[in-house]
């Protein structure tokens, strides 16, 4: 007994002496003994973070924008890099998690020692990290969320979003129902947080009457019964038209139960731009297919399949080169009109990079860059507001999105995140520079 | 030999003071990562702390601490919040709301054991945190904010927050106040634990008829264990909510309950200090596991999922080649 004991101590205190040792070694910066730089640009690297679901239930999709990015940063890379470095993506998983999220954004900022964080994904988890990116003052650009409060520069000093906020979303929409489908019942699901506060702004902005107003608690879409109950208030408040304004395996969940209730062809859906992915949908929820054939969604980027579109060729090429070709969707398009922009805003911070001139840059000559989107951005020394428009598609049952009207033609509906009204407006997007590599 | 090592209560009383101001003089000298890592060895020793009082001592096997943590964790934000009381007060609140709920579980506590108790307490786990979805007063998924706000003048000031020369961070001051809350909670409990209720427990835990006939009351004691061991957990998990930021149900899983408890047994489920090596190999596994990751050339997917797998094994492992856990110092 008495020999087992002594060699458990032993044992205990090496596996103490081995951890302590562990974790002294790898607190000792890699560049602990070169001069002194801006935090994760070197000479020759630019080092960026991402935080994104890649596993639970909002991770279908999403999981390829981070790999989307990375591809085309690969493609910059070896093309030269930007102002002779190359960029490298560091990605981190935070299950769609705000805990997550914050433990991945304290590993990416005072582990890997990131540059900047780019594209990172919800608004529940940007919001989660906040304190801690402002008081580090690490620039968080194009984020992946529509909260329309990121906008603000007081609270959010080094945040840019990028997407058309959900209120602005939510206006436009309720404005497409008011002059298509006059006198309609409309039913709306939210996800239940300041995803779906925000859009709730924008239809009380918009002066739409809601029948059926069914929140839910993210991640509750993988639950059978919580799905039947939305379906069941659907049917019971006798809607016409359903919003769904959650993300894509929430959507497929929706579509997936009321084409087990018998609702196809009953009932008008319209998707909400975050979950409107046709091939998550179709890879989540196959049953979903006969509902997805004549839905209406929202998007801010031109169709995916759409290869007459000189963004998304270039993009189809460079996927097919550097991301394993990975199936082209609305989540690739995204991951890399992401990564074009960013690279574009480090071009622009010029060969003395440095957090505050990165910033600076955006906010200087961000609205005249290239990106996808039909939406101009809106960019500039007071506003952190990127993109503010909408065209509206209907979906085939292949998943493919045409233009619901302007006779086959992209048709711009913009606004903003107040009371101001929706307008149609025209599309003046910059030319996608030579082989996609900016040159700005 | 070290039998007598820090037995008399006053030294012990001064060698927790010289560790707990050698602790908060060497944040100045080690990155502001290690020291975000210090704070979360602190709550985890408050929480293994919770484990070792009550499995390690009375005997009692609880798998819902991290629900119990959930609670110290929602009233603290939620007093903070709304009656805007001092951070510490709202500790105070949290260690106060996890005594509250031990003690009603602690009734419940008293009519079950062993698997019976393991699967009330593990119900609860799994039940709590979802409860943040049906009140729309505690913030849902996304869950609440919990912001002290800027670190103190006097703090930033003082001559200790100069050594060393580097900022003195918001992780630094949730460092310097977690840390001297985890020793003095070892302090209490050790104290507690070497008086006549800790006498009480043990002799619940070794033999419960033979307790009963020596005149203890051992429904009775069993509820003051939980009521004990319940508000270290409300502390926790209010010290977590703090540091994070936030109380949101996926800090409270089930994986943390059950984190606990390898926590617990890997430093010796009776050894209170031994708590503290439990802690620190609970903060290293998911960055150790990730540079292994790493190395090895795993995707991201494999980082993420890595430390679960790790912290399985650990358990498994340590029930198997170290019964008695990880012992530093004395055990009883």
């Amino acid at each position: 007994m008495q020999v087992h004991r002594s060699t458990s101590r032993r044992i205990s205190f090496a596996l103490a002496a081995v951890t302590a040792l562990a974790l002294v070694g790898t607190s000792i910066p890699a560049n602990a003994f070169s001069p002194r730089s801006e935090v994760g640009v070197s000479g020759s690297t630019i080092k960026l973070g991402i935080t994104v679901p890649l596993t639970g239930a909002a991770a279908p999709g999403y999981n390829k924008v981070p790999y989307a990015m990375k591809a085309y940063f690969d493609y910059v890379n070896a093309n030269g890099g930007v102002n002779g470095r190359k960029i490298q993506l560091v990605i981190k998983d935070d299950a769609y998690s705000p805990s997550l999220a914050k433990s991945a954004t304290n590993d990416l900022i005072l582990k890997d020692k990131v540059f900047a964080l780019v594209g990172t994904l919800g608004t529940a988890n940007n919001e989660a990290t906040t304190k801690f990116v402002n008081d580090h003052k690490v620039p968080r650009l194009f984020i992946n969320t529509g909260f329309s409060g990121f906008a603000n520069t007081k609270k959010y000093p080094t945040t840019f979003p990028l997407f058309p906020s959900y209120a602005m979303e939510a206006k436009i929409m309720g404005k497409y129902i008011a002059d298509n489908f006059p006198g309609k019942k409309v039913a709306l699901i939210y996800q239940d947080d300041d995803f779906g506060a925000d859009a709730l702004k924008g239809f009380a902005a918009a002066g739409t009457t809601l029948v059926a107003k069914i929140p839910y608690a993210s991640a509750s879409q993988s639950d059978p019964t919580v799905v039947g109950k939305w379906i069941t208030t659907i049917v019971g408040a006798q809607a016409d038209v359903a919003i769904m304004f959650g993300v894509s395996s929430a959507t497929a969940a929706a579509l997936g139960g009321a084409y087990k209730a018998g609702l196809a062809g009953k009932i008008q859906w319209i998707l909400g731009s975050v979950g409107s992915d046709p091939t998550t949908i179709k890879a989540l929820a196959p049953t979903a297919v006969p509902l997805l054939n004549g839905a209406i969604a929202a998007s801010f980027l031109p169709s995916p399949a759409d290869t007459s579109d000189e963004y998304v060729a270039q993009f189809r090429e460079i996927n097919a080169k550097y991301n394993n070709n990975a199936v082209f969707d609305n989540n690739v398009l995204v991951g890399m009109n992401t990564g074009m922009l960013a690279v574009q805003a480090l071009r622009a911070a010029g060969k003395n990079l440095t957090r505050a001139s990165l910033m600076a840059a955006i906010s200087a000559k961000g609205a005249s860059w290239s990106s996808a989107a039909f939406s101009p951005i809106l960019y500039s020394g007071t506003s952190h507001v990127g993109y503010a428009g909408y065209w509206f598609g209907r979906l085939s049952a292949s998943g493919d999105s045409t233009p619901v009207d302007g006779a086959g033609k992209y048709v711009l509906y913009t606004t903003d995140s107040g009371s101001g009204a929706v307008v149609k407006s025209a599309i003046k997007r910059p030319a996608m520079p030579e082989k996609g590599l900016p040159n700005n | 030999m070290h039998k007598k090592f820090i037995a008399s209560p006053a030294l012990r009383l001064g060698a927790f003071a010289l560790l707990g101001f050698l602790l908060i003089l060497i944040s100045g000298f080690v990155d502001e990562l290690r020291v975000y890592q210090g704070a979360e060895v602190a709550v985890y020793v408050v929480a293994i702390a919770s484990i070792t009082l009550l499995t390690g001592y009375s005997g009692q096997l609880s798998l819902g601490h991290g629900a119990i943590m959930a609670i110290g964790a929602y009233a603290a934000t939620l007093s903070f919040n709304g009656w805007h009381i001092p951070w510490l007060l709202a500790l105070a609140v949290g260690a106060v709301a996890g005594a509250i709920a031990g003690y009603i579980l602690g009734f419940a506590a008293a009519r079950l054991s062993g698997p019976y108790l393991a699967g009330t307490t593990l119900a609860l786990a799994v039940g709590v945190p979802s409860l943040a979805n049906q009140f729309h007063v505690l913030g849902g998924e996304q869950g609440l904010t919990f912001d002290i706000g800027d670190v103190p003048q006097w703090a930033s000031n003082s001559w200790l927050a100069k050594v060393g020369g580097g900022d003195f961070t918001t992780y630094k001051w949730f460092y310097w106040i977690t840390v001297p809350i985890a020793l003095a909670t070892i302090w209490i409990v050790r104290n507690i634990l070497s008086g006549p209720l800790g006498r009480r427990f043990k002799a619940m835990r070794s033999h419960p008829t033979a307790a009963s006939l020596i005149g203890i009351h051992v429904s009775r004691t069993k509820v003051v264990a939980f009521t004990y061991s319940s508000s270290l957990a409300g502390l926790a998990g209010a010290m977590l909510a703090m540091i994070l930021g936030l109380s949101a149900p996926l800090v409270f899983t089930l994986t943390l309950s059950f984190t606990l408890v390898t926590g617990a047994v890997l430093s010796g489920v009776s050894n209170l200090y031994g708590g503290i090596i439990g802690a620190m190999v609970l903060v290293a596994i998911p960055e150790l596991s990730a540079s292994v990751a790493t190395h090895l050339g795993g995707s991201e997917k494999v980082t993420a999922n890595l430390p679960g797998v790790v912290t399985s094994l650990l358990l498994i492992l340590t029930v198997l080649i170290l019964p008695n856990g990880a012992k530093v110092g004395r055990s009883k």
